[in-house]
């Protein structure tokens, strides 16, 4: 007769028990999305549920963590020349794509080319603009010749759309192929896009068995599936929503920081913005806190760049003042405006944040002399009739994937959304952020972005308000994921309770 | 008979025809394009104009129509633009779905919408007709979107009893889970229509009641069930025909705020979609399947109405 003892020792027992100790927390994993995918191809990828898909079947050279620092993902290491020209990639060995084959250095120049290819129009094509060549010396090694040099080089390889794709496998619509931690299984249009465990994902298997991502366009559905347990995570969630889902002992709301941000543009060539008094004026009639408890319901934080206050290059030593009105009137008086400036103000329709953000400005500054007249504009008209063309208008920029795509573009005199948004030019900044771009190491481009901090709070562009939350309401058995600033889930150790 | 349905056949051609023009010339003069869509908010000019060229956006109008035009004449509906996949199979799919929602719809509103008709007519004044008279305001007056978001509130937020999504696949939910989530939907969709037909049976009903044949059938001592169901219903029920061929039309346009608010995949979800992306093979392809149902809902009411009423039949071409 088997012993107890026996029986555990036996290897088909022990194997078993393995087993069940594997799938232990499996199940499928219901995620409610508010928009369809319109594309299962990272390299052409727009919105948030795509971004999803992305992180979930496929793998960067990099990786961006939590804090939003870059770590090495498919890449195992790199090293840079000198001129900051040259960067030399190891990649991982033996990682597997889904439908088999093993990944090499080929399919990561392969993808790369693909982004650059003026014919896949790749939306994120231009952010890589530098990349002259690409060459495989080995199966495991992959090198990028710049044109010029570039720094934050390894950062941008992490962003969304660079994801590395099988060269001779890119069936996206029917069978799309990456090397991440669940595989596609079905995609309905409008429905649902399901994807399951990878048993050979290189980081070990994940423990969903199962996770479907559910379009449901309308929030009060997506609450109520969550309420009666047929979603498991609903995410962007409304700040007014947050207290009452908080209160639901069967849900648990995580709310992280981001480096998402709402701003006042100012264009600081049409009068009254033309004139830094009035920008500064506008920044000591206004409490950033304030804005924030009104807007966000606290679910945020006050800002002073797209460098928000969760990065560890945050200039946390520049102060937010408190609303003056006296002091502010009194530099719209230096700046030959005694009795207030009067300035309309366009808020995008259909972005109710936002909307409130702008009569939350109208209604704080008015103590100071600003006369606020709010004009409401759709958010489809914005590119045609608002941006570069409005003195003063809201809108809000997502979170980029590294410091330098979030301030260069943005802040420097010759930056592309700069030359939209504000029109603004200050040497410090320019100088600042150019320094930035020049070494490819994260600690010595610290001091370089508090300058530019500390001179953009002296002379600020515009009225950055506040970097938004991401928040997440979860079924309480849901563990093990972390819910990341870039707005989307790593569900490679999550499972069920 | 044959002969004015071929014809009315070619009118529904003609229609859908009509129609294709007219959306092609919409989206058109809509803001934005579909390469803004395809690129997302950072799109920087220099890749807009390259996908539209890609796209033959930049041609002349009449030869873009005329690509569409001639492709479906092969058969071929396209391929959507910002989904790069065959346009036929996403659209007959989603037509499959939303037939189930809007057949159940159609058959209970028709059902139960003539039943109350009848029930208010034969029982006027009683306790019910007044309660079914109020009710038939309420539903007639409140949008759908309404009922849609009280129901997902209560029956499947608070109570819990019924999924708060429309949509299960058989495959995975089972017969059962399949038709538990299209409960509050097909109830969502009915409850205005149910109000508006019950309406009009009830009066037509009431026409037929006074009528000079019925009190001859009465008068000659003809059982009161046999004057209801042989002399009355047959004639009351002949405007309620033309009603829910016109209540198809609003359950179309009902489905796609259903669709929207139970989360479930079907065409008036995929239109909205190939509006807001100005995807425009996509939205054409969606248009011509309703505007060929609504246009043959019409044709199967007028020849119905035809078969129920010999002056019309007789008459030749009435329509």
């Amino acid at each position: 007769m088997l012993t107890r003892r026996a029986a555990l020792a036996s290897p088909f027992v022990l194997s078993a028990l393995s087993r069940a100790h594997a799938q232990a927390g499996g199940g499928t994993l219901r995620i409610a999305c508010t928009a369809s995918l319109s594309q299962l191809d990272p390299a052409k990828t727009t919105i948030a549920e795509e971004y999803l898909w992305c992180n979930l079947a496929f793998n960067g050279l990099t990786r961006i963590r939590p804090d939003l620092s870059v770590e090495p993902e498919l890449a195992e290491s790199w090293t840079w020349s000198d001129d900051l020209k040259t960067w030399t990639f190891k990649l991982r060995q033996g990682v597997k794509f889904h439908h088999g084959r093993e990944m090499t250095s080929e399919d990561v120049a392969a993808s790369y080319r693909r982004i650059l290819d003026p014919a896949l129009v790749s939306p994120v094509r231009t952010n890589y603009a530098m990349i002259e060549g690409i060459d495989t010396p080995d199966a495991h090694t992959v090198v990028f010749r710049l044109a010029y040099p570039y720094g934050g080089f390894a950062d941008i390889l992490a962003d969304r759309q660079a994801k590395i794709v099988p060269h001779d496998a890119l069936n996206f619509t029917q069978a799309p192929s990456g090397t991440g931690p669940f595989r596609f299984a079905r995609y309905t249009p409008g429905d649902r896009l399901v994807v399951v465990r990878n048993p050979d994902y290189w980081e070990g298997a994940p423990r969903l068995e199962q996770v479907e991502l559910r379009v449901m366009p309308e929030m009060a559905a997506r609450l109520a599936g969550l309420r009666a347990g047929d979603i498991d995570i609903v995410w962007e969630l409304n700040p007014e929503d947050i207290k009452s889902l908080r209160d639901n002992a069967a849900l648990r709301v995580e709310s992280v920081a981001t480096a998402s941000w709402d701003a006042a543009i100012m264009n600081n060539s049409i009068a009254p913005f033309n004139d830094a008094r009035v920008r500064r004026a506008f920044h000591l009639a206004v409490d950033k806190r304030d804005v924030v408890e009104v807007v966000l319901f606290g679910e945020g934080s006050p800002t002073h760049s797209p460098i928000p206050p969760s990065h560890p290059f945050f200039a946390a030593d520049v102060p937010f003042n408190r609303a003056d009105p006296a002091a502010a009137r009194r530099l719209l008086a230096q700046a030959g405006h005694p009795n207030g400036v009067k300035v309309p103000l366009v808020i995008p329709v259909g972005r109710p944040v936002r909307e409130r953000l702008g009569v939350t400005l109208q209604q704080l500054a008015r103590p100071a002399g600003f006369d606020i007249e709010i004009q409401r504009v759709p958010f489809a008209r914005y590119s045609a009739e608002v941006s570069g063309k409005a003195p003063l208008y809201i809108d809000g920029y997502f979170a980029r994937p590294t410091l330098d795509t979030a301030t260069h573009p943005f802040l420097h005199s010759a930056g592309s959304w700069n030359a939209r948004l504000w029109k603004y030019s200050n040497p410090k900044v320019d100088q600042a952020l150019d320094a930035a771009r020049l070494t490819g190491d994260a600690a010595q481009q610290k001091p370089h972005y508090l300058a530019m901090q500390r001179a953009l709070a002296e002379d600020p562009c515009g009225y950055f308000a506040y970097a938004v939350n991401f928040a997440v309401a979860y079924r309480k058995q849901v563990q093990g994921v972390a819910t990341h600033p870039m707005r989307w889930f790593d569900l490679r150790q999550a499972y069920l309770a | 008979m044959l002969l004015y349905t071929a014809r009315r056949l070619l009118a529904v051609v003609g229609v859908v025809w009509a129609m294709s023009l007219l959306v092609f010339a919409v989206v058109h003069l809509l803001p934005g394009s579909v390469a803004h869509m395809i690129l997302g908010e950072y799109a920087t000019a220099e890749a807009v104009a390259t996908l539209e060229t890609r796209l033959g956006l930049n041609d002349p109008l009449w030869l873009q129509y005329w690509r569409w035009f001639s492709g479906l004449l092969r058969g071929d509906f396209g391929a959507s633009l910002t989904m790069d996949r065959p346009v036929a199979p996403l659209v007959f799919q989603a037509l499959g779905r939303s037939a189930t929602l809007g057949g159940l719809a159609l058959a209970l509103v028709a059902g139960i919408g003539i039943a109350l008709g009848i029930h208010s007519a034969v029982h006027q004044g009683s306790v019910a007709d007044r309660a079914l008279t109020l009710a038939q305001y309420v539903f007639i007056a409140v949008p759908e979107f309404f009922w849609c978001i009280l129901a997902i509130l209560c029956f499947a937020a608070w109570l819990g009893w019924l999924p708060a999504t429309g949509f299960a696949p058989v495959s995975e939910a089972g017969v059962l889970g399949w038709a538990r989530h299209l409960v509050l939907p097909v109830v969502a969709l009915t409850l205005g229509l149910i109000a508006h037909v019950s309406r009009m049976v009830r009066s037509s009903m009431l026409e037929a009641l006074e009528s000079r044949y019925v009190l001859a059938a009465r008068a000659k001592g003809m059982p009161e069930r046999l004057v209801l169901w042989r002399h009355a219903l047959p004639n009351a029920l002949l405007p309620a025909i033309t009603v829910l061929a016109v209540d198809a039309g609003i359950l179309i346009g009902g489905i796609v705020v259903v669709e929207t608010v139970f989360s479930f995949p079907g065409l008036g979800r995929l239109l909205v979609y190939a509006i807001e992306h100005h995807d425009l093979p996509l939205l054409l392809a969606g248009m011509i399947v309703v505007t060929t149902v609504y246009a043959l809902a019409n044709l199967v009411a007028d020849l119905l109405y035809g078969a129920l009423n010999p002056r019309i039949r007789h008459g030749g071409t009435a329509a």
